[in-house]
């Protein structure tokens, strides 16, 4: 039987050339988030002419002063933004898509509250005992977070298993219970209450090299694997029951997943602070521009994800200039009209 | 029927619980290779679940399962999965794939992680899509599609897996008659060629009727009956296991019992 569609040769159903196109999107969002980039650089408390920023990244300009501004506060920043971005975009689209819940975000599992409860904790024992802590509160967010995710398993295993729906419970439970206790250090706090907020708002000024060289390579290589199951999360789309007859095991693919993704998001957030709203909808979009495939649509995300965060953080640090605006506010400002437009565009043709 | 060759499928005392409550209890059973098998029962008889036995979902506690000679518990599941594909019942399938990409996900198993996919898995799904009468849709959204066309798409994916294996549950009772025609058909065409045997669980009585060459009658858990449906659709049969007098007419061209209400 002759197909009623002749396809072109190579273009079988448009397939084949999946690669080509997903390589293709990766160069012109890297380009794209360079140009995004640069142009960041360009705001900031003090001017600096664009010509002079172009001569000192290419180290043609010795200007100490500026070079220092640049090479050393707003370049980290930057990378410090892209990375971040990068993580939860990339963790909420798996999280989304193993969970076949369009409503996951990275947060979802309780790692934020475990990192928040480390961190409020550490500022609330710097101004209780004096101590100089704020180097080090990023430990303290960590052991957190990790706190959470063990409790999380804990609690949501059964014997062998770790069944989706006790996880799930868990990490709200989980999230609830930390919550409630950071809320409690919010209402004893005086002076720490305003560090407290900012954290927990997320807060990109103390980005450094440092802190830079401790997150990338985890980050890096959490974004790969994650990107390299792929195939089995789109098997997941069809279900737990159906993903298991294409041949996946389904419950070490969950474990795989949520273990890598927390830790990722465990390790940024401890530095960054609870950067809402880039989990939840960078995915979306993601899927809203180039389909729901994860072989396209995580590395998609993760890109798009880089670049979302560095136009909020550059808005978020020079909108009301000196005065810093916390940047999950700015996430959910520009991130929610956006995403309702896009969702009302995507009603008018088509349902999800 | 060839008795020369060996079963597909057998089932030696298979025995099933769930939390201590007995499902199944000593199903004997076997498939013999171009078999249309269709599993009838009332409501809770363990049709399902005989379902996922076969298909290793789950694991019975006592007795064996054979597919083609090898004990299903030492069948790694990538391998399994280029053995027996099934279409759920009815599946909802998050996030709006396109028809073509969800009928490649059948390629899934056959896919090296490093290597990635060939032309081969393309050419496959294509063929499979033509069968099913699907490739109209490649490009559309899965979630555009009707019930119908989405059921032929969901059987396409079955195909794409190219297993000797068909599995089906309740595979048309929610369509219409057109639709319903249609997907025999195209069932029978694949079992024809390189599907060894299909079974289907079925609500419908009459469609069970038409469709299979054998029938398994399942009565709270136990096999009621077993043959071909002339020897299984009876007044007697159908009486004591669904506990009302149906009245049962023979098809006016075929000979196969269909039931009147």
């Amino acid at each position: 039987m002759k197909s009623l569609v002749q396809p072109e040769k190579n273009s079988l159903y448009g397939y084949p050339n999946w690669r080509t196109k997903a390589f293709l999107i990766i160069i012109i969002g890297f380009l794209v988030i360079l140009v995004i980039g640069f142009i960041a650089l360009n705001f900031g408390t003090i001017a600096i002419h664009p010509q002079k920023i172009w001569s000192i990244l290419w180290q043609h300009d010795t200007d100490d002063s500026l070079g220092l501004i640049i090479w050393e506060l707003r370049i980290p920043r930057l990378i410090m933004a892209m990375l971040t971005g990068m993580t939860l975009a990339c963790v909420g689209g798996c999280f989304q898509g193993i969970l076949r819940n369009p409503l996951a975000d990275p947060y979802i599992l309780g790692v934020s509250a475990g990192a928040a409860l480390g961190a409020c904790s550490a500022i609330a024992l710097q101004y209780a005992t004096g101590l100089y802590l704020m180097n080090i509160l990023p430990i303290f967010a960590l052991l957190g977070a990790f706190l959470s995710i063990f409790l999380v398993y804990l609690l949501s295993r059964k014997k062998a298993h770790l069944p989706m729906a006790d996880l799930l419970l868990a990490g709200v439970a989980v999230n609830f219970f930390f919550s409630a206790i950071i809320t409690l250090l919010l209402a004893i706090s005086r002076r720490e209450i305003h560090s407290m907020v900012f954290w927990l708002m997320g807060d990109l000024s103390t980005a450094s090299w440092q802190k830079i060289s401790l997150i990338f390579l985890p980050v890096f290589i959490g974004t790969l694997l994650l990107i390299s199951s792929s195939l089995e999360l789109n098997a997941m789309a069809l279900g737990e029951e159906e993903a298991l007859h294409l041949g996946i095991q389904t419950e070490k693919l969950r474990i795989k997943m949520f273990l890598i993704g927390s830790v990722m998001i465990a390790i940024v957030v401890s530095f960054t602070g609870l950067i809402g709203f880039v989990g939840l909808v960078i995915p979306h979009i993601a899927r809203l521009l180039v389909g729901p495939d994860h072989r396209i649509m995580l590395p998609v995300s993760a890109l798009a994800g880089a670049a979302f965060l560095i136009i909020c953080d550059t808005i978020a640090r020079s909108i009301i200039a000196p005065t810093e605006i916390p940047i999950g506010a700015i996430t959910a400002l520009i991130g929610a009209p956006l995403f309702i437009h896009l969702l009302q565009r995507r009603n008018e043709t088509d349902e999800y | 029927m060839n008795t020369d060759q060996k079963p597909i499928i057998s089932l030696e005392n298979v025995t099933f619980s769930y939390n201590q409550k007995p499902v199944l209890q000593d199903i004997n059973w076997s498939v013999e290779p171009g078999q249309f098998v269709g599993i009838i029962g009332p409501n809770g008889s363990g049709k399902t679940t005989l379902l996922k036995l076969i298909s290793g979902i789950l694991t019975p506690q006592k007795g064996n399962i054979k597919l083609f000679n090898e004990d299903i518990k030492t069948i790694p599941r990538k391998k399994m999965a280029k053995i027996v594909s099934v279409v759920p019942q009815e599946s909802y399938i998050a996030y709006n794939y396109k028809v073509k990409e969800v009928v490649f996900m059948g390629r899934i198993p056959y896919i090296n992680q490093w290597r990635g996919e060939t032309i081969q898995d393309y050419q496959i799904s294509k063929e499979a899509m033509e069968k099913t009468d699907s490739l109209i849709h490649a490009e559309k959204g899965i979630h555009q599609i009707s019930g119908g066309e989405r059921q032929r798409v969901y059987i396409a994916r079955a195909l794409a897996q190219s297993p000797k294996i068909l599995m089906l549950d309740e595979f048309a009772s929610h369509l219409d008659l057109n639709y319903k025609y249609e997907i025999i058909k195209i069932l029978q065409e694949a079992l024809k060629r390189e599907v060894k045997c299909i079974i289907s669980v079925f609500h419908d009585l009459n469609l069970a009727s038409y469709c299979s060459d054998y029938l398994i009658l399942l009565n709270q858990g136990s096999i009621e009956k077993k043959g071909t449906p002339q020897e299984v659709i009876n007044d007697q049969t159908l009486k004591k296991v669904y506990r009302t007098k149906p009245y049962i007419i023979q098809h006016p061209e075929l000979s196969i019992p269909q039931i009147i209400m």
